[in-house]
């Protein structure tokens, strides 16, 4: 099929020029608002507010020295961080953009971004392992073990929700659901919402949730050992899965691309980016927890409530099944 | 790409080394700094752990060890004053005090009421900024990477203030021996009384923030248990011992200068843990606003210098004397001994933080290691005093 | 303070003036009492501050600052050890801060602690532990006498010279028996 293989490619490329964007963008974001979190104006001396800033950051990384600690594996330390990125760029070819606008259109596109991203976690791994740093080995232990828990109540939540669409295409999903605020799947699904914002920020070591990097604790845990484009790599992965996350909650609670008056892609930007900016604020806010506490919150709490909440859903959708077929 | 050598692998240095000697097999022995985000300063804590657990920690010193009682046998006591800036950077007039009050009550000198009185009111500034640094430090150990920013702004007021009589934002020598270098000024006083309002505007916001944050108190709630026994054994002192429920403050204890006539609590809890050193620090921070508030009152006018004050080059006369001041880290002691020479015969500093941290290889037995690191920062360490 | 120390070898028990000196209490013990001696006051909920050595021209004064939490009135203890051969017991075992304190005086001036746990340098590096720099030139050593405030004597073994020889040594014994049990 010559015309679907051609729309992969473009959503390929597209996806690749805008993973880079996406990471400069991000990177100003993050510190602007922690600047004004944090009572000073953040970045503003190169170029106007400081938009020019991430091309500095971008550039310094890198012209920084690559090197690497003797005993570590060669192989494996730089394999690390282009395994942390690689695996993002085909999350994003299932999202759709707007009305009939994706890469690729698959049946079961929600469960080709929940396989490519448990990858993240190895890469982790691997990172952590390779370094022959023993603050690096607790990082990678620590991420692999949240990584691990935070994927169950993740897949229920969703899961919840193409229940009630009865596809795991994401197209069909997004179609399911209305133009307005009342018609989206948050109204039905509350409580997977909730649960799988937590569990994102979880699966993506973001704040209050980041011990794999503590710094505070681990001297940046499993990337270490890890300078210039390395680090760099980690870094702009953790963004684009960022992205991808939020993404796939617009998708699948915020109604996608649908919207008044705006073209389809517009308002998914915009309700992707008001997740982004939620995520960015809580980084900033709240201290860290600590790590059994971490995994105390998810199987003591998010695991039986977001089986719970399957169980429930389960039951109206076949409800409602045998009262519209009498 | 450039290989460099770990040196961790290969081989351990002599602590390292004395300290594997009694490993347990198959577990893990990592060193916490000298050069971490959070430890204060220039500490390194040598650990084994089981996974997460930590099995044995031991605190190593002497990275900041520059021999300050060496010092003050080769320098005249004028001359050691500022030595005791750099001492405790935090407290630097709580140290300030502890030496010249120590040299005072040998040579029997009587230091003017105003003067007494200005000790206080820069010495408890001093106090609270040492507690806003504390503070924002401890919580960025912990994660939160914005109340630091908020602390230091209070500080700058502070530092700001205490410019002004005395030249320094950080590491003073104000003090002298019968009374302190130069008045404050209108100026400063105006902005004393300008300071406290803002400052006492600022504490709700942290407390709802900051201190009754969730997170936070699932961090530091029951992390950290110290009995008042242990306080005894170890000599622990200040917010350490008064987090454990024991109400000792050289302030009321032993009184000196002007203490009596002030009145202020001296908060303590029973909760021994870092929770309850966390909320001792904070209610001292009112506490200390309170007594400044008193000070400017009472304050009456005279000289701030003794008349026919030491000269720089003035022997200390024979005797020997123990002063201690309550610091913000506990109590301060210094210890001096002379012989009527040119120099004091031998000094020993007393330093809060050294007690304070002798207890930490038993207090952090069995926790894990984030929680080492939020005991590490509720005992409020500043190594430059540990080590001297 | 002669209550809590009853029946115990003192050398030298002396009241001192405490506005001038900042201790209510100097006590001269033999090393083999020091160790009795920490235990009483440990049972009397003293704390300690620190340790700490003074070089004089007799020997080393090793002094123990005693302080109480609710009952304020410094102790000082005091231990002479021999230039040649400063060896004083640990009471690292009663006191668990004694530690770092007694590898501090080990660290200045050279005192052994005998029985310490972990009796390696504290602030000096290894490789130049055996500096002590708080040595004194033995041209330079002053007496003890000349050095530490004398008090109010209410105790001093006759064979105990170092403080003023001109001490009552009868002393103003305030009921206990006073007589040595080593």
């Amino acid at each position: 099929m010559p015309a679907e293989l051609i729309r992969i490619l473009i959503g390929l490329v597209a996806v690749a020029l805008s993973v880079g964007l996406i990471g400069l963008v991000m990177v100003w974001v993050e510190r602007k608002v922690a600047g004004h979190v944090q009572r000073r104006p953040g970045p503003y001396e190169v170029g106007p507010y400081g938009l020019l800033q991430p091309l500095a950051d971008a550039l310094k990384l890198v012209g920084k020295q690559l090197f690497m600690p003797d005993n570590a594996d060669p192989i494996l330390f730089w394999l690390a961080p282009v395994l942390s990125f690689l695996p993002v760029l085909l999350l994003f070819l299932p999202l759709p953009l707007g009305d009939e606008l994706f890469a690729l259109d698959i049946n079961l596109g929600l469960l080709l971004i929940l396989a490519f991203s448990g990858l993240a976690v190895l890469s982790l791994l691997l990172g952590g392992w390779a370094s022959n740093n023993k603050y690096g080995l607790l990082g990678a232990a620590r991420a692999v073990a949240q990584s691990v828990a935070y994927e169950i109540p993740l897949l229920l939540s969703v899961l919840a929700v193409c229940f009630v669409a009865g596809s795991l295409n994401l197209a069909t999903v997004v179609k399911e659901q209305g133009t307005w605020p009342w018609n989206w799947n948050i109204m039905t699904q509350p409580l997977a919402f909730l649960i799988y914002i937590v569990s994102a920020l979880g699966e993506t070591n973001r704040a209050p949730f980041d011990l794999p990097e503590a710094e505070s604790e681990l001297t940046a845990g499993f990337h270490t050992e890890y300078s210039g484009m390395g680090f760099g790599l980690f870094f702009l992965a953790e963004y684009a899965n960022m992205v991808v996350v939020c993404s796939v909650a617009t998708v699948l609670f915020l109604g996608g691309w649908h919207g008044p008056v705006l073209p389809g892609p517009v308002w998914f930007v915009l309700k992707v980016s008001l997740l982004m900016l939620l995520l960015v604020f809580f980084r900033w806010t709240y201290p860290r927890v600590r790590f059994d506490q971490l995994l105390n919150i998810n199987w003591k709490w998010l695991m039986p409530l977001a089986v719970a909440n399957l169980m429930l859903t389960a039951f109206f959708v076949k409800l409602a099944q045998y009262t519209v077929v009498k | 790409m450039t290989l460099y050598a770990d040196t961790q692998q290969v081989a351990g240095d002599f602590y390292t080394n004395n300290f594997a000697k009694t490993a347990r097999e198959g577990s893990l022995i990592l060193n916490l700094g000298p050069q971490h985000p959070s430890t204060h300063g220039v500490l390194r804590v040598i650990v084994e752990m089981d996974g997460e657990y930590i099995l044995r920690a031991e605190p190593v010193l002497g990275y900041l060890h520059r021999m300050h009682e060496k010092m003050a046998e080769v320098k005249t006591a004028a001359q050691f004053i500022p030595n005791m800036g750099r001492v405790d950077y935090g407290h630097a007039l709580g140290w300030n005090w502890a030496f010249v009050g120590a040299v005072e009550k040998m040579a029997g000198i009587e230091v003017p009421e105003r003067a007494e009185y200005v000790r206080v009111i820069t010495s408890e500034l001093n106090r609270i900024a040492s507690h806003l640094l504390w503070w924002g430090a401890y919580l960025l150990d912990l994660g939160a990477f914005t109340p630091i920013m908020y602390a230091f702004d209070d500080r700058e007021k502070i530092l700001d203030i205490l410019q002004m009589p005395t030249g320094s934002r950080l590491t003073y020598s104000y003090f002298r021996i019968g009374g302190v270098a130069q008045d404050l000024s209108e100026d400063c006083i105006k902005s004393i009384r300008d300071f406290i309002p803002w400052m006492r505007s600022r504490l709700p916001m942290y407390k709802d923030l900051v201190s009754d944050n969730i997170i936070l108190r699932k961090r530091i709630e029951g992390i950290g248990v110290i009995e008042p026994a242990q306080c005894r054994a170890y000599g622990a002192t200040g917010p350490v011992c008064r987090g454990s429920g024991i109400g000792y403050d050289v302030r009321r204890a032993t009184p000196y200068s002007v203490f009596p006539k002030l009145d202020f609590e001296v908060p303590t809890s029973d909760l021994k843990d870092a929770r309850g050193r966390y909320d001792v620090r904070m209610i001292e921070i009112e506490q200390s606003m309170r007594i400044i508030e008193q000070c400017l009152e009472q304050m009456p006018e005279g000289d701030v210098l003794v008349k026919g004050a030491p000269k720089p080059s003035w022997k200390v006369p024979k005797g020997e004397a123990y002063f201690a001041v309550e610091g913000a880290r506990g109590k301060i002691g210094v210890y001096v001994v002379s012989d009527g020479g040119k120099n004091i015969y031998r000094t020993k500093l007393r330093a809060p933080g050294f007690c304070n941290l002798s207890l930490f290889a038993e207090v952090s037995q069995g926790t894990i290691l984030a929680d080492a690191v939020a005991i590490l920062g509720s005992l409020d360490l500043i190594i430059p005093e540990i080590d001297r | 303070m002669d209550a809590l120390f009853q029946g115990l070898a003192l050398d030298y028990l002396a009241r001192c003036d405490e506005a001038k000196t900042g201790k209510a209490w100097q006590v001269f013990l033999p090393a083999s009492t020091l160790v009795k001696a920490a235990e009483r006051l440990l049972a009397a909920d003293y704390h300690i501050e620190d340790i700490l050595a003074v070089d004089c021209a007799e020997g080393f004064v090793v002094t123990y600052h005693f302080d109480h939490f609710d009952k304020p009135g410094r102790v000082a203890i005091r231990v002479l050890a021999p230039h040649e051969a400063p060896v004083v017991p640990s009471i690292a075992g009663l006191f668990g801060g004694a530690e770092w304190h007694e590898r501090e005086t080990r660290d200045f001036h050279g005192v052994v602690f005998e029985g310490n746990p972990n009796f390696i340098p504290l602030l000096i590096d290894p490789d130049m532990a055996d500096c002590f720099p708080l040595r004194k030139d033995p041209k330079s050593r002053v007496k003890t006498r000349d050095l530490l405030e004398a008090g109010e004597v209410v105790y001093c073994n006759p064979t105990f010279t170092l403080m003023a020889p001109d001490a009552p040594a009868e002393g103003h014994v305030s009921g206990g028996a006073k007589t040595a049990t080593a």
